[in-house]
């Protein structure tokens, strides 16, 4: 990820650039007059006008803000003859010289460029750069810019915002987690798909049939997959407990080994660790319809009784749960992508939305430590929601009827909510 | 040591990522780990093939239902490994890309496997006309909201959706379906679309610090008691 | 020309095959699952091995080399030796082949949860809480009073939607009163939000079945030209 910020530097170029544009415009204006002149003067001799395009002017290397010494801007104004309807210049060559070296070409840019990153650089080399602008004939170079040695920065001060906040909201969490150790009461409402668990496998219990457990179709490094199994913990035991059985097939080969240790660790705890198998979690195939053509197999042969879509899912989602549908099966889905919770809450009994995927694991141990968490959270929303009221109020009142304290607001709470918020 | 250190590691890990992004000197460093990731799920990969070849060989040696499906799918799988692992038939040799037209690896890529992902996925046209007659025949409030929504849009998205509204005077243009489709696209949508994203966000916040701070821990194969 | 038809009649086979399944299950549809199956599973370790391993492992490691003008071989780039850590906790994850030390495997699995904990607590934070809550602060009449009826409707169903969205997800608090009625005005806005995804996807998902049904009809049957 980079963050962007003007830098002074930035600053002192962008005005040197402005004065520069206003005499650039001036000549520009004046240029077709005396070319027009030229042509009427010598109307049978136009090849006597001059091909050659005007350089690059203005060019200027500036460090780049927050970098650790490996990247340095460079910016210029455009040749005069580079411009949108008549475009002599075809494009700019970027040269670069490192500590004093030759001048080697280095990027090639189509016309209307005006700025170049160049990365991967040394913090203890020294660059001096010119820009070439070409026409068909000729090829024609900037003056050269000072030597620059890229500067390394150590911290992110463009961050700063999104890092107290972000802290704010941590700590919250992490004091609610404290309080509950300490024996503090915290209440969290009932979630209605989290309830109907118990009764879901009860029901499978009960018909005799399995339950099938889908973590998605991502690996272990996706949040939502990791979600998926913490909540598979949770089943996983009260399904140690019913003594009924389990069917887990996944898509990934990490998420096979995860789930494995998840599933006998819940029936260690059951204290029936004989009735558990290796083969309760199997790898199908990491192919995402591969993986779907078997798991809608799986759920017409085997028909469970209870169906758990919990994870990362895409496409699939909607074939999936309409074949658990068909089968009977009850069904509690959950995913944190917005685009498939739709045909979770048209196909499945159950739809655990978004947050709440995440909070399940916490509310379905019942323990006070992780419920104390999901409290954090909500002082998270809590301040999400005042900033939205006081924002959106300030900045309507601001700009209806441009009072200055609530203009202030605003701009103070869109600086430091923007992700590159100043510092 | 069992049960400690990989609490510590996925405690020294996390921390270390989120401070990562605090410094240009370490901003790239959950890249970097990516490719680590990358390295092991090929490893891991020798555990989740040796699975199905476990599974396919046990079905067959008992002679299962269905037994006959799994020699298909180990004969499948074993082509393809040796196909592409030696790039067999490739005529750029060892150095081409795995998937060049003329190799088998190739050829069973285009003719077997790119047929079975379009028509797998196309079952979503069937799928989503059953899912959209179970909403239809819902009662309650909240499928009912969301039929109409989802049936204004679909009108919105179609030629039938001008037509419909096309008589309509120019003063209440605002209210012709493909219209009203962008506004609902454009407001409503876009609020709750945020209200979801905030929640998954700070949702994400917890679970995380969950795990990085010790107190989820069933994924590890423990349960923190 | 004659593997060409080849290829048309099996991709044939197996569409039809696969739209058997809607019917019901049956041998064509199983025979199409177990090609499926181990077709793409032996794909995808090929393709993670010619990637994973010798793209970014191997080459990382001991990059390649040329020869330079002067005659010398020289390395393309520098060896990354930090890959050989990957390497290793990818090692540790097939010790579960080995009873005893099996649980050494639980190392990497901790460090790639705590590694997914850490890099997305902040991005989801910063691009789901942070962005959204910013992009919801606007002026609900815009710039003085200069916004039509119309988009100033939009600006308030935004912010409204948003807001009460969020208490929808509220967990420590009943929704009760005039909370539980906000909450409502939320699952409002999220079944709208549901149904225009909805409505949105139906068209596309269509298109894919034309799309097989184009492939049956034409490039099979030769009926559409």
């Amino acid at each position: 990820m980079q963050y962007i910020r003007p830098t002074d530097g930035g600053r002192r170029s962008r005005l040197a650039f402005g004065f520069l544009s206003i005499l650039i415009v001036f000549a520009a204006l004046s240029a077709p007059v005396v070319a027009q002149d030229v042509v009427a003067d010598t109307p049978a001799d136009t090849t006597a006008v001059s091909h050659v395009p005007a350089p690059a002017t203005s060019v200027v290397v500036d460090d780049y803000k927050y970098d650790f010494g490996d990247r340095l801007n460079l910016s210029w104004v455009p040749s005069i003859d580079d411009q949108i309807g008549e475009r002599m210049v075809l494009g700019y060559i970027v040269y670069r010289s490192i500590n004093g070296g030759e001048f080697k070409p280095l990027e090639s840019l189509l016309p209307g460029a005006s700025s170049f990153e160049d990365k991967d650089l040394h913090a203890d080399s020294s660059y001096v750069y010119y820009v070439a602008a070409f026409s068909e004939t000729d090829t024609v170079p900037s003056i050269h810019t000072q030597a620059h040695q890229p500067e390394r920065e150590f911290i992110h001060f463009d961050l700063l915002w999104l890092f107290v906040i972000a802290a704010l909201i941590s700590f919250s969490v992490i004091y609610f987690i404290w309080m509950a150790r300490a024996g503090k009461d915290l209440f969290v409402r009932k979630i209605a798909g989290l309830d109907a668990v118990d009764d879901a496998i009860g029901r499978a219990t009960e018909m005799g049939r399995p339950i099938l457990f889908i973590p998605g179709i991502q690996d272990m490094d996706d949040v939502q997959t990791i979600a998926g199994l913490t909540i598979l913990g949770r089943v996983a035991k009260q399904i140690a407990d019913y003594d009924t059985r389990i069917r887990m097939p996944v898509s990934r080969s990490l998420v096979m080994t995860a789930a494995r240790e998840t599933i006998k660790a819940a029936y260690q705890i059951a204290g029936r660790p004989d009735a558990y198998s290796d083969d309760m979690v199997n790898y199908v195939t990491d192919e995402q319809f591969g993986y779907v053509a078997a798991v809608d197999g799986i759920m017409v042969r085997e028909r469970p009784a209870t169906i758990f879509l919990l994870g990362a899912f895409f496409a699939e989602s909607l074939i999936l749960a309409e074949t658990g549908n068909s089968v009977g099966a009850i069904q509690i889905a959950g995913t944190a992508r917005p685009a498939q919770l739709p045909f979770f809450i048209a196909a499945c009994d159950f739809t655990l939305i978004g947050e709440e995927l995440f909070a399940a694991s916490a509310y379905l141990s019942g323990e006070p430590k992780q419920l104390g968490s999901l409290k954090g959270q909500d002082v998270g929303k809590g301040i999400a929601m005042a900033v939205i009221l006081i924002g959106v109020i300030s900045v309507t009142l601001g700009k209806a009827f441009d009072i200055e304290i609530f203009n202030w607001i605003a701009d103070a709470l869109s600086t430091v909510f923007s992700k590159a918020g100043g510092s | 040591m069992k049960r400690q250190v990989p609490l510590l590691i996925t405690f020294f890990v996390g921390t270390l990522l989120i401070v990562s992004i605090f410094s240009p000197a370490t901003e790239n460093l959950g890249e970097e780990f990516s490719v680590f990731f990358d390295v092991i799920a090929v490893f891991a990969f020798f555990l989740g093939g040796g699975n199905l070849l476990r599974v396919h060989l046990t079905k067959i040696s008992r002679k299962r239902e269905d037994w006959v499906y799994s020699v298909v799918t180990l004969v499948g799988f074993i082509v393809m490994l040796w196909a592409g692992l030696f790039k067999i038939g490739n005529e750029g040799g060892i150095a081409a890309s795995v998937t060049e037209e003329s190799s088998l690896f190739g050829m069973v890529f285009y003719s077997v496997l790119i047929p079975l992902q379009s028509t797998m996925y196309s079952l979503l046209a069937f799928f989503i006309a059953s899912a959209s007659y179970r909403a239809f025949r819902a009662k309650n409030r909240e499928a009912t909201i969301l039929l109409v929504a989802a049936f204004i849009i679909l009108l919105g998205r179609t030629a039938f959706g001008t037509m419909l509204t096309s008589w309509m005077p120019p003063s209440l243009s605002l209210a012709e379906i493909p219209n009203l489709a962008i506004w609902i696209m454009n407001s409503p949508n876009l609020a709750g679309q945020r209200a979801i994203m905030i929640g998954i966000g700070l949702g994400v916040v917890s679970m995380s610090l969950r795990i990085i701070l010790g107190v989820e821990r069933t994924y590890l194969g423990d349960d923190g008691k | 020309m004659f593997w060409e038809h080849f290829a048309v009649w099996v991709a044939a086979f197996l569409t039809l095959g696969i739209y058997s399944f809607l019917y019901k299950d049956n041998p064509w549809y199983k025979l199409c699952e177990s090609i499926f199956v181990g077709i793409s599973a032996g794909y995808w370790f090929v393709t993670l091995f010619w990637d994973n391993i010798y793209g970014k492992f191997w080459v990382g490691v001991f990059p390649p080399t040329h020869v330079n003008e002067l005659g010398e071989s020289v390395r393309t780039a520098q060896p990354d030796y930090w890959l050989l850590v990957g390497a290793v906790l990818g090692l540790l994850m097939l010790l579960r082949l080995v009873p005893k030390i099996g649980w050494l495997s639980r190392w990497s699995l901790a460090f790639i949860v705590g590694a997914t904990a850490g890099f997305y607590l902040i991005n989801y934070f910063s691009s789901n809480v942070m962005r959204q809550v910013q992009d919801t602060i606007m002026p609900l009449f815009g710039s003085g009073f200069d916004a039509s009826a119309y988009v100033i409707i939009g600006n308030i169903v935004v912010a409204v939607g948003t807001f009460t969205g969020l208490i929808y997800f509220f967990f420590s608090k009943e929704h009760r009163g005039a909370f539980g009625f906000s909450a409502k005005v939320g699952i409002f806005f999220l079944m709208v939000t549901f149904g225009a995804s909805f409505g949105y996807t139906v068209m596309s998902r269509m298109s894919l079945l034309i799309g097989r049904i184009d492939f049956l009809l034409s490039d099979w049957l030769g009926l559409i030209r």
